[in-house]
C-alpha cells in the first residue's frame, strides 16, 4: 500500500520536486543550524565579495561527514527525506479535497518532525538543540543517562515520520467514497 | 442519522489534534532555536551554576600569557579553540588545527590559541586530562603542552576511554619528569584555571564543544561551532585574513 501511494504521488514531477525541495531545506538548516550566527554575519558583511559569502555555507554542508556520528549523519538525512516525502503526501492528500480529514497520519509527522529536529545533529559534544531545551528546564543532566546522548529523538522522529507515511499513504490508497456500513 | 449527528456533535480529539501537534512542534523548535543561539547559555556540567551572563562571542578573553599559543604570537589571524579531550570531535577537530597551521602557521599567518572546555556531564575524565595538559605546560613549557596535547588526542579513544594511568606515560612520552607530573596532577591545582576557561567559552556561547573563535586582525571575530571540515575552517581563515 505504502509503495503504490509513493508511486501514485510522486510520478507527478511537481510532487517529487517538491518532496526534493524540502528535504534539502530541512537537511540544510540541521547542517547550519550550529552556525547559524556566523552565516548570518558573514551574509551581512558588506566587505565580502558575493563568491565568497556563498562558499563557506556551501563548505559547512560538508560538516555532515566531521560534525555528526554516523548515526546522528543517519537520522538527519533519513529525517529530512522522510519529512519531504511526509509533506508532499499531505500537500496530495489535501489537494484531493478529501471532505473528512483523517488527521491522525499528519500529527504523527507533525510530532515526528518535532522530536526529529529536537534530537537532530548532536552538533559537536552536547548535542546542540536538545542541550539547549533541557537546560530550559534545569534538567541537562539527564543527557548523561541518555546512552546515545539525546540521538534517541533523532530515532524517534524517524520512527514516528514512518508511522505518519504509511498513515497518509493509507488515506490515499482508501477510496472516495462514503462508508456505508454504519 | 442520529449517530451522525451525535458524532458530529461531539468534539472529536482528532480536530484539536493537528492544531495541538503544531503547536507543540512549534514551540520546541522556536524555543530551541532562540534558546541555542548563545542568548541563554548552558549551565557548565563542570560549574554546575546557571551563567547568567548573555552569552557573545564579542565576550571572549583576551588573548594573553595564560593562553597556550602554537604559531606566531602576532599572527593577523588567531583561532581560539574550547576543547574537550574527550570529545570526539574535538579529537577530530584537533587534527584539522594541525592541518591548518601546516598552511598556515609556518608563513605566520595562522596562530591556535587553546582553551579547556572539559564537557564533565558528558566525559567525566576530562576534567584532569585538562588539569594533566596543565601539569605538562608548567613542566615543559608551551613545546611540551603542546606535544602531551597531541599525544593525548591520539591515544585517547574518546568519549572517556582513555584510562587514567595513561595521563603520567604521556608526560613519560614525550619527556616529563613523572614524578613532578604526578605531584602536580593530584595537586589539582589547575582545576581554577580550567574553570575560568570553560566559563569563558559558555560567556561567549559555546554550548558544545569544540567551540572555536576566528579573531582577525582588526579584532573582528568569527564563532566556528563544531568540527567543520578542513575546507570550510579554511574559508573563514581567507575571510578573516581579508580584514585589515
Amino acid at each position: 500500500m505504502l509503495f503504490q501511494a509513493l508511486q501514485k504521488v510522486f510520478q507527478r514531477p511537481q510532487y517529487a520536486l517538491f518532496a526534493f525541495v524540502a528535504s534539502m531545506t530541512v537537511f540544510v538548516f540541521a547542517v547550519w543550524l550550529p552556525n547559524m550566527p556566523l552565516i548570518i554575519k558573514v551574509m551581512g558583511h558588506p566587505g565580502i565579495p558575493i563568491s565568497q559569502k556563498l562558499d563557506l555555507p556551501i563548505s559547512l554542508l560538508g560538516s555532515i561527514a566531521t560534525n555528526f556520528t554516523p548515526l546522528s549523519a543517519s537520522y538527519t538525512i533519513a529525517i529530512a527525506v522522510l519529512f519531504g516525502a511526509n509533506l508532499s503526501m499531505i500537500l496530495y492528500f489535501l489537494r484531493r479535497r478529501v471532505a473528512e480529514v483523517k488527521r491522525s497520519g499528519i500529527t504523527t509527522g507533525f510530532f515526528g518532525i518535532a522530536s526529529g529536529v529536537v534530537g537532530m545533529g548532536c552538533a559537536a559534544c552536547g548535542s546542540f538543540l536538545l542541550s539547549s531545551i533541557l537546560s530550559l528546564f534545569g534538567v541537562a543532566g539527564v543527557l548523561a543517562f541518555l546512552p546515545l546522548d539525546g540521538g534517541e529523538f533523532g530515532i524517534l522522529g524517524v520512527i514516528l515520520l514512518i508511522v505518519s507515511l504509511h498513515l497518509t499513504a493509507k488515506q490515499i490508497q482508501n477510496p472516495l467514497v462514503c462508508n456505508s456500513n454504519l | 442519522m442520529e449517530e451522525e449527528h451525535v458524532r458530529q456533535s461531539i468534539p472529536s480529539k482528532d480536530n484539536y489534534a493537528v492544531p495541538g501537534a503544531i503547536i507543540i512542534a512549534g514551540a520546541l523548535i522556536a524555543g530551541a532555536v532562540y534558546f541555542s543561539f548563545g542568548k541563554t547559555p548552558v549551565p557548565s556540567p563542570s560549574i554546575g551554576n546557571k551563567v547568567e551572563d548573555v552569552g557573545s562571542f564579542e565576550q571572549m578573553a583576551a588573548i594573553s600569557a595564560r593562553d597556550h599559543i602554537r604559531g606566531n604570537p602576532d599572527a593577523p589571524v588567531k583561532i581560539v579553540e574550547y576543547s574537550d579531550t574527550e570529545c570526539p570531535f574535538c579529537k577530530r577537530f584537533h587534527d584539522t588545527m594541525k592541518q591548518v597551521m601546516d598552511e598556515y602557521g609556518k608563513s605566520g599567518e595562522v596562530a591556535w590559541v587553546y582553551r579547556q572546555f572539559p564537557l564533565s556531564q558528558l566525559h567525566s575524565k576530562a576534567s584532569k586530562e585538562a588539569e594533566a595538559t596543565e601539569c605538562a605546560n608548567e613542566l615543559g613549557g608551551s613545546d611540551k603542552f603542546w606535544s602531551y596535547i597531541d599525544r593525548l588526542f591520539e591515544v585517547t579513544p574518546s568519549n572517556d576511554g582513555l584510562d587514567p594511568a595513561e595521563l603520567p606515560k604521556i608526560a613519560e612520552y614525550v619527556g616529563l619528569d613523572v614524578t613532578k607530573f604526578n605531584t602536580c596532577l593530584t595537586s589539582a591545582k589547575y582545576a581554577q584555571h580550567i574553570e575560568e576557561d570553560s566559563q569563558n567559552a559558555i560567556a561567549t556561547g559555546g554550548n558544545g564543544t569544540p567551540w572555536s573563535i576566528v579573531v582577525a586582525k582588526n579584532g573582528k571575530k568569527y564563532p566556528l561551532s563544531g568540527a567543520q571540515p578542513y575546507v570550510a575552517v579554511k574559508q573563514l581563515i581567507e575571510l578573516a585574513l581579508r580584514e585589515k
